[in-house]
This record gives structure tokens, sequence and C-alpha cells, in this order.
């Protein structure tokens, strides 16, 4: 488990620059459409939404260096800034001292619970259901009942290819679990679910809670050591699996491990999928912060720790970072009639939607407030629908249009500009339709 | 020393809640503790006991009637960019007092100014002229990262983006509007009188602007700046010339900078250093710090850059070809060899972009870095540069060194960027000790620390100085009767930094 103490020298490089608090922090000459959107904006939602120093990273890294050097003890208090953090790693995109500002933040609250803080109430909450061994989910239901939307061969020992439902789409969404499993089926695959399968323990390692986490780590790693490839729905649990398991276990994952969407692109690539059916809608996408910017980042490390001349070499695992953003791009682009508007902030820079963290379930007006300013500049596009492959996105926005469309009732305003009209979509259940 | 300050109770934390509102007050001690810096400028400071966050000046003139009646101390902070510097140096911390929802702009293209307030970011302000007034530009620190404040640089007497031509940062100040501990709000140059513009920077009588810039906040709270804008021509690059030794680099830029007209006036920023300026942007274990590798990929040894505006192609191509003859005459003349180095567009790109993230890396070499920036007569500054690198090579530092010319080569910014490894213990002490070295010649020398650290350049040169120190500590009695204001900066009170004899007691 890497821990705060691990990550010592790493938050001994922050300068207190707070570069990290702009999206495209080195870009001020970005042209963007509007004058709002354009150059260099603020990307922090926790900053943005409390606007102590403390919320944005560039505080953190400063709270986490005095906690280290024993200045500041834990207490409530603490955990309470520390938590308050979609850990959707804008700050990380922007800090040229390749700082882990996550893992920092993530091990920051993991150490001031280990000193014997009690778990915000919320992420206590979840941390107790994952770790009860009839629940292995934070939304208290039956473990029993984990894989019962699915109409396949649970558990075929035979399969070399498993998909990895995550808790969110084995209870609360199954409409994804439902149209992923459709389209792999649709593609040939020879796949399978596992009736044992545990919470990935994202939120888990997110909001501190490492002890449970390690447990469920280790019994995913067990159940899925001799599968050759693992595929997710889930944006979080696809990065929990492929970036965290490898760096919280210290090992090599002994599987591959791509997301339903990225699969779909590889066989695109290798004119195995065809998309005929047209969607002819005007629509903008949202990059999960989980399987576009946290997993850019991590390859482009990966590829940094082998070199040993960053100087001549670093541009090399920039544009490996680069090109994995391009994947969804190149997924719209192969649907014929759809007409994709993009929005400021994308990719490495794209602004969170405000649940991640922990935040949703401990902070919902910050979850709110953050989903809406994403919504604003989802609408500034002139896009109808706001697309994205990540349930916790899905639901964010979701909850954001609602949010919406109860303040158009209450005032009378027609609020189409900050996104009210829009439709949400999660792009594997458009796959599935048009493959 | 005796004890001067009160710490911040709860009584005076109620009375700040009522002038900002409970949510722009905290005592919370981690997000106190989120403030902190050490490094950037400067190494040393101590934890604030509170944080408020004023809305306008008002609430700024309240806040600091109830300090002064308290006798707690105050500390500005804009962008919190100079690091150590925009934090208590001495204890108790007291008021933190963070600017940063003070950030309005406005901009009167007809008379070339900006009014800005202390929160106004190099980031936002670069946006909106890039949108509403593309043929100006906001003067914001040249190698700063975009949360560096404009007024916050112009304090600080800081390098913009047009200081090889217009001078430091605070020569671009038409007015300032400052408010005193003991609640007095005033405003100087034409700005003083009411519904004038803030157009003639001398103004109404004598102007003491120059107490408070420079003054790292300890004269008096600025809450507003009026501050000239510059034509921003669109014609832009940046050409560089390298050589073996300082002198090679320095001598041509004075030749170019010194008829001040002309391709000078068109050479809006003259900035060079050595190979190890790139080198230490990177960690120490993963790139070459063999000389060889940089010579291979067309680095000298030291080399200078030259970024030129112009209002035409011609106009560019012009200012290139005369910087590039004073060079052939030069290397004819003293029989040198200074080869123009060939740059790729992305590195003149990378130059030309404003603000940006180009100094921070230095932070990668190891685990931390300090800027020490010195002020001297631009032909000295060879010599200073081969002093200073001698003396970080004996500390076991990297000799990077950055240094760019003032209003065309008349000063020298010269600045060590001291790459260390902030968890290596004692290195503070380390760094303390390589200053007071370095200090004491350069003093000795007539060189001029311009952003003084509280413990070593300011004790030093104000010993040095003794009458101009009387006369300063004067000035702060009329301003601050009972110096509440960022007490340790400027060495005053002397005592509570550092132990050599007062100047006020000879
Ligand atoms: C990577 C990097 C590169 C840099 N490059 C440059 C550069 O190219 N040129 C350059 O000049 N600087 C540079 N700096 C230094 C610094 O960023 C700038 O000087 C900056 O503009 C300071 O502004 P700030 O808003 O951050 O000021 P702060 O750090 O907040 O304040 C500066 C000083 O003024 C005082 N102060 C702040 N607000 C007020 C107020 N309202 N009234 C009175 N006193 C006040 C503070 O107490 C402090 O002493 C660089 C810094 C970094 C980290």
């Amino acid at each position: 488990m890497t821990s705060l103490e691990d990550l010592r020298k790493i938050n001994a490089r922050c300068i207190h620059c707070r570069a990290c608090q702009y999206a495209y922090s080195g870009e001020p000459d970005r042209e963007g459409e509007t004058e709002e959107y354009t150059g260099m904006l603020q990307g922090c939602p926790a900053g943005i939404y409390f606007g102590w120093e403390g919320y944005f990273n560039s505080g953190k890294q400063w709270m986490a260096r005095a906690f280290l050097n024993g200045e500041l003890p834990a207490s409530k208090e603490f955990l309470e800034v520390a938590e308050a953090c979609t850990t959707c790693g804008m700050c990380e995109t922007q800090c040229p001292n390749y700082i882990d500002t996550v893992s920092v933040t993530e091990a920051l609250r993991a150490a001031i619970i280990d000193a014997g803080v009690e778990p915000l109430d919320k992420h206590k909450g979840f941390g107790d259901r994952v770790g009860n061994e009839e629940m292995r989910n934070p939304y208290a239901e039956p473990r029993s009942e984990r894989t019962k939307w699915f109409d396949g061969i649970v558990d075929n020992k035979d399969a070399k290819v498993a998909y990895f439902v995550g808790c969110t789409a084995s209870y609360r969404q199954q409409q994804i679990a439902e149209h992923t499993a459709s389209i792999l089926k649709k593609l040939g695959v020879d796949f399978t679910v596992l009736s044992d399968e545990v919470c990935c323990g994202s939120p888990l390692l997110r909001t501190g809670l490492r002890k449970t986490f390690n447990t469920v780590m280790e019994e995913n790693l067990e159940l899925f050591k001799d599968f050759d490839l693992v595929l997710f729905s889930c944006a979080g649990c696809y990065k929990t699996f492929t970036n965290d398991y490898t760096e919280q276990s210290g090992k090599e994952l002994s599987f591959k491990t791509r997301h339903a969407v990225e699969y779909v692109y590889d066989l695109i690539g290798e004119g195995k999928v065809k998309i005929e059916k047209p969607y002819n809608e005007k629509v903008t996408w949202h990059d999960p912060c989980h399987s576009i910017r946290h997993i850019g980042i991590a390859i482009e490390k990966r590829i940094l720790k082998e070199y040993n001349n960053w100087l001549l070499d670093s541009r090399k695992a920039e544009k490996a970072k680069e090109a994995h953003y391009e994947i969804p791009r190149v997924v719209l682009d192969a649907i014929p009639g759809l007409e994709l508007h993009e929005m400021y902030r994308i990719k490495g820079d794209s602004f969170c939607c405000g649940a991640g963290g922990g935040v949703k379930a401990q902070f919902s007006d910050m979850a709110l407030s953050t989903a809406k300013e994403r919504m604003k500049e989802a609408a500034s596009t002139g896009a109808d629908v706001i697309m994205t492959s990540c349930p916790f996105c899905v639901t964010n926005f979701t909850d954001a249009i609602k949010s919406l469309k109860e303040e158009e009732k209450e005032t009378g305003k027609d609020l189409s500009h900050l996104g009210s009209k829009m439709k949400v979509v999660e792009l594997l259940e458009l796959l599935d339709d048009l493959i | 020393m005796t004890q001067m300050y009160n710490k911040v109770t709860d009584e005076v934390v109620a009375k700040l809640a009522a002038i900002c509102g409970d949510q722009y007050v905290t005592t919370s001690e981690p997000l106190r503790h989120s403030y902190m810096a050490k490094g950037i400028m400067g190494l040393e400071a101590v934890l604030p006991e509170c944080i408020v966050r004023p809305a306008n000046a008002e609430e700024v003139s309240k806040i600091l009637v109830l300090a002064n009646e308290y006798l707690i101390p105050v500390t500005p902070a804009a962008g919190g960019l100079s690091g150590g510097f925009a934090l208590p140096a001495i204890e108790p911390g007291g008021i933190y007092m963070d600017m940063t929802r003070m950030n309005k702009l406005t901009v009167d293209t007809e008379n070339r100014v900006m009014v800005v307030e202390p929160g106004v970011k190099s980031g936002d302000a670069w946006r909106i002229f890039k949108t509403k007034y593309p043929e100006w530009a906001p003067p914001i620190p040249d190698g700063a990262p975009p949360a560096a404040t404009v007024l916050g640089d112009a304090i600080e007497r800081g390098f913009s983006l047009v200081t090889g031509v217009y001078g430091p940062q605070a020569d671009m100040i038409m007015g300032l509007e400052v408010v005193l501990p003991t609640g007095e709000t005033f405003r100087t140059g034409s700005w003083a009188l009411d519904d004038a513009k803030a157009f003639y920077r001398w103004g109404v009588g004598p102007n003491p602007d120059g107490l408070f810039l420079g003054s790292q906040g300890s004269m008096g709270i600025i809450t507003k700046c009026a501050i000239k804008i510059v034509p921003h021509p669109h014609y832009k690059t940046v050409v560089a010339y390298g050589g073996e030794t300082w002198d090679d680099i320095v001598r041509p830029a004075w030749e170019i900078s010194k008829h001040e007209l002309g391709i000078a006036e068109r050479t809006v920023m003259v900035q060079g250093g050595n190979y190890e300026l790139v080198m230490t942007r990177w960690p120490k274990e993963n790139v070459p710090i063999d000389y060889e590798f940089y010579k291979k990929i067309g680095i000298d040894k030291k080399w200078m850059n030259y970024e030129c505006w112009a209002w035409s192609k011609e106009e560019l191509d012009e200012t290139l070809k005369g910087i590039d003859k004073i060079y052939k005459d030069y290397e004819v003349r003293e029989k040198r060899t200074l080869p123009q180095q060939s740059l790729h567009p992305k590195q003149i790109a990378s130059r030309l972009k404003k603000p940006n993230k180009i100094a921070i890396p230095y932070s990668l070499w190891q685990a931390g870095f300090l800027f020490i920036t010195w002020y001297t007569p631009w032909l000295e500054s060879s010599a200073m540069m081969e002093e200073y690198c001698a003396a970080m090579e004996n500390y076991g530092f990297p000799p990077t060194m950055w240094v760019a010319s003032i209003d065309h080569a008349r000063q020298a910014i010269v600045m060590p960027i001291l790459c260390f490894d902030s968890t290596e213990p004692g290195i503070f002490d380390k760094i303390r000790e390589f200053n007071l070295e370095t200090t004491r010649s350069f003093l000795k020398k007539g060189w001029v620390n311009y952003r003084p650290d509280p413990f070593v350049h300011a004790p030093e040169t104000f010993s040095k100085t003794k009458e101009y120190y009387k006369m300063l500590v004067k000035f702060r009695k009329v301003l601050d009767p009972n110096l509440i204001l960022h007490p340790g900066r400027l060495a005053i009170p002397w005592e509570s930094v550092t132990d050599l004899p007062n100047p006020l007691n000879e």
C-alpha cells in the first residue's frame, strides 16, 4: 500500500505555485468559442465551491506536508477538508512537477483515519457495507443478488474474458450492465460474469478506508486471476483495477483490462466493427475523470518511469497520454449522423461532473453545484445531448438537470442556456442500440 | 525580544466575522496550514492564527483598525506566489489577509491604464485582454504561473513581460489606493483628486508610492492600483545567441539595448542563463548532467534570448537583422564566437507564452527551489554570476543561473535558482549560510538584493545603510505607528529578526 510517508518526497516537490487551480494552466492563448470559455479557467471543483486555499490541491499539498512533519494533527475538521475533493485529477494534469496529487490526497485521507479519526458518516456507511461479507457493496444489497440482472451463464469457467460489472450497474443502473452484456454478445465475445465479484473498492480507496479496500482488492485479484481480459462498464472500477490495484498491491495484474468503450474502439480500429445505423443528434462528450484523465496520466507516468532522459523523452510519454484521450472521440466519430460539439474543457483539462471521490454521498451540495457548472458548459456548445460513459457522471448530470427543471418550475424562467433541456446519454447504451 | 504583539483571541475573531461575514473568517488549523509555503522567494514563514478574506477596501480598513487596536500583526497576500514572502515572518502569526476576493478589473484603453484590485490574477487578466482588448497586453509577471497577481508583482517590483524596456513592474504604476492601520485611505498620483483619472503618476504632489512598492506589505495595504497597459503587436518571435562566458552574453546585449530606440525598443525582453537552467528543470536522476549532451542538442554553455515585438513582418525582420548585425560586429571586434541558436518553432512558442509554467519544474531536480533576486549595473552582472555560480557549487547546489535586462540593460536582475531537497535535514540552515556568505560579499561590491529576506538580506543591507534605515523606520511609524503590518519584513522591528547591532541605536 502506498502510504503518505511513501509520497513525502513527491509532496515535497510542491512549491505552492497554484498553477493546479487552472484548467489549461499552460495554455493562455487557447482559443475558445466564447469570452467565458477562452484561455485558462479555474478548474478545481472543491476550490471553486469552497473558496479557501485548503480546498484546492495546492493547499492540500501543504496540509499534507504539515501533517507529515508533525505540525498538523489529525482531526475531524482536517478530514472534512481533505475529503471535500472529487479526486478528479484536474490538478494532476496541470502540475509540471509531476506530483501525484490524487495519490497524496487519498493517502492523506487514509493517514488521518489511521491516526484514529472516525471516517465521515456517509463514507463510514459504505465502508461498513462493503466490509460486510453478506453485501460487499455500498448499497446494502444482498450479495446473492449481484448477478440477478444477467441472463447468460454466470461463472462460466471456460470463458477467457470476464465482465466486471461493478456495484452500481449490478444494483442501481442495471440497464448499463444489460447494454454492456448485449454489446459483448453482439460482438461475439465469449465472456462471463462472476457471482463472487465484490465491490472494486474504489469508494473506499478514495475516502481513506484502506483496510477494507485491501480485502476486496485481494478477493477480486484472486477471483479474476485466470482470465486473459477483464472488461468494465464503470469508469471507476476500471481505473481502480488498472491503476490502483497495481499500485496498492505492488504487483502487475495477471490479466489485461479494458473499458467496454475502449474495447469497441479496438474493434473499430481493427475494422471488425462498423456502425451503420445513424444517430442524428448534436452531442457533446463529457470525459469521465476515471477512465480518461486518470488512465491517461497513468500511461504517461508509467512510460516516464522507464526513461532515463526525460528532457528528450517526456514528449513521447505525453503523446501516449494524448492518444488515450482520443479513444471516445474515435468511437463517436464512427457513429453516422452524430454531430460532436466539444466543450471547452476537455480531455486532461476536462471539468469534473462533481460526483467522484466520495463527494456525491458526503457533500451533495458541492456535487450538484459542480454538475451544474459542467451542464452550463455543455449547454454553451449548442448540443442537445450530453454523452459520457460513467454511471456516476450520468447520475450527477441527471440530478443537475432535474434541479434546473425544478428551478424553472419555481421561477418560470427558461434555463435552457444552463442545460435544463439537455438529455444525458450513456455511450454504452447508445452503442448497444447502434451495433 | 520583548513580545510586542498580541495573539488573536475569540473576541477578535468574532469582530472580524462581524466585518467580513462568518464565512470569510477562519481559525481552522488545517486551513491555516493550507496557506503555508516555504520556497519560491522565501523559506521562512510562520503559521498565521487566523485567515480573513475581505471583499472591499472598507472591510480592509475595518480589519486594520481592529488589528491596530488589539496590536495584532497583519500579513496581506494576493496570489501568494512569492512563497514565504507572503506569509508572516515572526511569531505570533496574527491575521493573514487573503485578498483574492477583491478581483475587479477595469480597462481604459484611451488613457492606456487599467485599474486592478489585489486579487486580479495573471491568467484571468490575460484571458480578459485576449477576448476584449487584443491590441493591448496587461503587465503580468513574465515567467510566473497564472495565479500570480498583477498588483502583487508591482508590489514586488517584479519582472514583467515588458520589463526589458519599461523597467520593473513597479515603474508601470500610475496610482495606488492605500489603506493604513489607522483606517485612513488615500490615493496617490492624479488619482488623489476626486473624479480625476489615474493619468499622471506624480499627481497632486510629492508622490509617496515608492514607499509601498517593494515594502512587502509592511507600509500599508494596497486595495487598488492603476497600472499602465502596453500595446500588444502580434508579430513576435524569440532569437537566441550562445557563448562560453557570461561576458559573451552580457556585453552584446548591452550593445543592443543601450540605443533604447529602434531595435532596442522592439526587443521587449532580454533574458538568458546557462545550460544548467535547462538541465535542472528535470529530475536529477532522469537527465544527463554532462555538458556534452547539451552541446549535442544545440544548447550553448550560456545564452541570451531576445524577445521581439513588432507591428509588421518588415519591422520584425529589421529588428532581427539589427540584432544579428550587432552580434556579427561584436564577434569580429572582440574575436569571440557567439553562434545564433536554431530554435524550434515549439521552443519559440513556449518562450512567447505568458503566463507560463516554465519556472515551476526547478522543484523536479530534487524537491524544492528558491529564487534569490539581485540587481546590479548591467555590465557588472557577469562578475556577480561568476561568483554566484562558484559559491553555489561550493555549497553543493547546481549553478542554475538566470539573468535579465531591466530598462534597456541599465540594470540586470541576476537570479540564481537554488535547487534543493526540502526534505533533507539541515538544508534550510545551509541555504541561510550560503545566503549570508554571498550577501556579505555582494553588498561590499555595491549590489542590491531587491526582494530581501527578513533574516539575512534585510538586516545585512540595512546594517550598511544605517541612515536610510532610520528614515525608513520613521516613515513606517507615520504610516503604521504600532508596526502591525507584516512585522519582521524589512527588518522592522529590528530585533525581531536579527542579533546585529540596531542602526537606530547608533
Ligand atoms: C514559478 C515562478 C515563476 C516566477 N516568475 C516571476 C517573474 O517572471 N517575474 C516576477 O516578477 N516574479 C516572478 N515570480 C514571483 C512572484 O510570482 C511574482 O512576483 C508575483 O507576481 C507576486 O504576486 P502575488 O500576487 O503572488 O503576490 P504575493 O506573493 O501574494 O505578495 C507579494 C508581496 O506583497 C505583499 N502584498 C500582497 N498583497 C498586498 C497588498 N494588497 N497590499 C500590500 N502588500 C501586499 C505580500 O505580503 C508579499 O510580501 C515567480 C514565481 C514563481 C512561483
